[in-house]
């Protein structure tokens, strides 16, 4: 359960009266923002740059999500709790035509995932999120540009991924992990990032659409404007799909507060139910 | 169905001995002084940054052999308050299970002093003027403001707690708080209350070496602040590999760490005080292996009592099951192979990764 949420019921609980206190972290105001005239943050500003190029820092959450009506009876699990769920972080093809493009055995595995409630889902089980899912799912990710490096660091586990933008090549024998490998190089104002060495079975979305060790993927992130990333993702990945396929995935830019790291395992007790 | 490549080169092409595998653990780092001879020169001058301050970015290996393992190594008894040291013996006597790796949760305050344990033994810094992150090798970050923000009033108790940082001179230095009272500062199983405040100061002395003063300030569970010291090399040219401590579905193993530490006594023997006072003095670990520094052991001997002490953890009572083995050094165990005069030609501790060898020092 979000941590936000409990702290405050948690104050309303110990009837304290005075003006509240704790958090003001999550209030802080950033600087920086452009505002309009009502103080509001100005979203179609210029994109902010250093080093001559565009500069992806500061808090990003999905830029789709899953419209969430409270009124009509949309609850917790509709609209991921304070924090909103990406369409594509339940199903990443949604956007295209006929869906993912599976091979065989995936369509199939995708269907018991999806009957079986993805209760095999690694990121209930407490494992890392491929940052693919990261950019969907319900937690603040703040980007970290520095020269050589882009950090994205994520409330989920605490969690980060590397992108390198020293140059330096991808590992052509690379120590499979839960990220992948990625290096990436500027085409105009477009950051364009490859990846590789990839974990064998990770899961792409809530659907259980698999990603192999054999993928390959290449994020073209673009700000157009102060407020909003394009990341265009196409993930090539021949053991799980019949061919590459591309989305294109939105972020939509978050001031005024900060991250708070959410502990999987902190007193898990959901996976012995989880049969 | 596709057929991975792989699968169909023959045997012999492995013989062509090109280092092609997972080249970023043996990338050169860009940018970076080296000596004739192309290897990092870590006594080149600490990098600054544009606004003239100590640029402390880079991947860092940890080294802190003491305090790792007993943060309060150099504390008089009295100085840790009675339940604390109740809870120290405690976790001691049931294996340690519950230290953070056991059960898979991040080390919180715990890793700045931690070395030679999976997942925080290095730290990556990346700094920027208004921000400096640090990341782990289990996938963890800490945030550090240095924006002139105070430290919260008020915090919400995290993992990773809530940090600021100031530069005294060319010291960095973080304050934080905020901590969640559920991590220990050490292997021994010292706890911290959530009104545990530290006070980091980081300092880069040249290109390869960093100092790390650590004050602890937590008057419930201990008497008065003290300050421990680490330091990190720079790791150049290389990169960390991930460690994802849940892998292993959160901790199966556990269900196998049955006993109590106290069990060794069980199977104890008696042992001559002529043959212990032989194994009396200092041992040297040879080779060291992947460590940066090589572990000491100082044998000695009380009565009827051999004791150890690793590194200035702290002295612990040895616990015979042979003329020349024991058991007890903080969960180690002692061999000493001896000439035909009893002398120590060598020790051995023993873990269960193997016997690693120490020589006893002239």
């Amino acid at each position: 359960m979000r941590v936000r949420v409990l702290h405050v019921l948690a104050m309303v609980a110990v009837g304290v009266c005075v003006r509240p206190a704790f958090g003001q972290w999550l209030k802080y105001p950033t600087t920086g923002v452009p505002r309009t005239k009502d103080g509001k943050v100005n979203l179609s500003a210029p994109a902010p740059r250093s080093n001559g190029k565009p500069d992806f820092s500061g808090i990003w959450l999905t830029g789709n999500p899953i419209p969430c009506n409270k009124a009509t009876g949309a609850d917790f699990l509709d609209c991921g709790a304070e924090l909103p769920l990406a369409r594509d972080a339940i199903n990443i093809g949604v956007t295209l035509p006929g869906g993912l493009p599976y091979q065989p055995w995936a369509a199939e595995l995708v269907k018991k995932r999806t009957a079986d409630q993805a209760k095999d889902d690694p990121h209930v089980r407490c494992l890392p999120d491929t940052f693919i899912r990261s950019y969907g799912l319900p937690h603040l990710q703040k980007f970290i540009q520095v020269p050589g490096l882009l950090v994205m660091i994520d409330e989920m586990n605490a969690s980060y991924r590397q992108i390198f933008t020293d140059g330096r090549p991808l590992p052509a024998d690379p120590v499979p992990s839960w990220n992948g490998w990625s290096s990436a190089v500027w085409e105009g104002d477009t950051l364009v990032v490859k990846s590789n060495g990839f974990r064998d079975d990770l899961w792409l979305d809530i659907a259980g659409s698999p990603l192999t060790d054999a993928a390959k993927t290449v994020e073209r992130i673009r700000r157009p404007d102060y407020g909003h990333l394009e990341i265009e993702l196409t993930v090539e990945d021949p053991k799980a799909y019949t061919r590459p396929w591309t989305v294109h995935l939105k972020q939509q830019i978050v001031v005024d507060t900060d991250l708070v790291d959410e502990i999987c395992l902190e007193n898990e007790k959901s996976s012995q139910h989880m049969k | 169905m596709m057929i991975r490549s792989a699968l169909v080169v023959p045997a012999f092409a492995c013989t062509l001995g090109v280092a092609v595998s997972a080249q970023w653990l043996n990338q050169p780092t860009p940018s970076i002084p080296r000596t004739a001879d192309g290897k990092p020169n870590l006594s080149a001058p600490a990098p600054r940054t544009a606004d003239g301050r100590p640029d402390l970015s880079g991947l860092w290996n940890r080294i802190s052999p003491k305090y790792s393992r007993n943060v309060a190594a150099d504390l008089k008894p009295g100085d840790v308050q009675p339940w604390a040291q109740a809870l120290v013996e405690e976790r001691r006597e049931n294996l340690g299970k519950g230290y953070m790796n056991t059960i898979c949760v991040p080390f919180g305050p715990s890793y700045v002093t931690s070395a030679d344990t999976t997942g925080a033994e290095q730290m990556k810094i990346v700094q920027t003027p208004s921000l400096v992150i640090i990341l782990n090798p289990d996938l963890t970050y800490r945030q550090v403001y240095m924006d002139g923000r105070a430290l919260e009033r008020d915090p919400n108790p995290a993992w990773m707690g809530y940090a600021v940082g100031r530069w005294d001179g060319d010291t960095l230095v973080v304050e934080s708080n905020g901590y969640n009272d559920r991590t220990w500062l050490d292997h021994d199983g010292h706890p911290h209350t959530e009104a545990l405040r530290m006070t980091e100061r980081y300092h880069r002395r040249d290109f390869g070496h960093m100092d790390v003063d650590i004050t602890y300030s937590d008057p419930k569970a201990y008497a008065k602040p003290w300050t421990v010291s680490v330091r990190a090399e720079l790791a150049a040219d290389t990169e960390m590999i991930e460690f994802v401590c849940s892998e292993r579905d959160a901790n199966p193993g556990l269900a196998h760490w049955v006993g109590k530490a106290s069990d060794e006594r069980k199977a104890s023997v008696a042992v001559a005080r002529d043959i212990l006072a032989k194994y009396v003095g200092t041992y040297v670990e040879q080779p060291k292996y992947w460590r940066l520094e090589a572990r000491t052991v100082v044998i000695s001997v009380s009565g009827d009592t051999l004791y150890g002490d690793m590194d200035g953890r702290g002295k612990v009572p040895l616990i015979a099951q042979s003329p020349t083995l024991f058991t007890g050094l903080y969960g180690l165990g002692v061999g000493f192979v001896t000439d035909s005069r009893g002398a120590p030609t060598a020790m051995y501790v023993k873990h269960v990764s193997g016997d690693y060898r120490f020589a006893p020092k002239q």
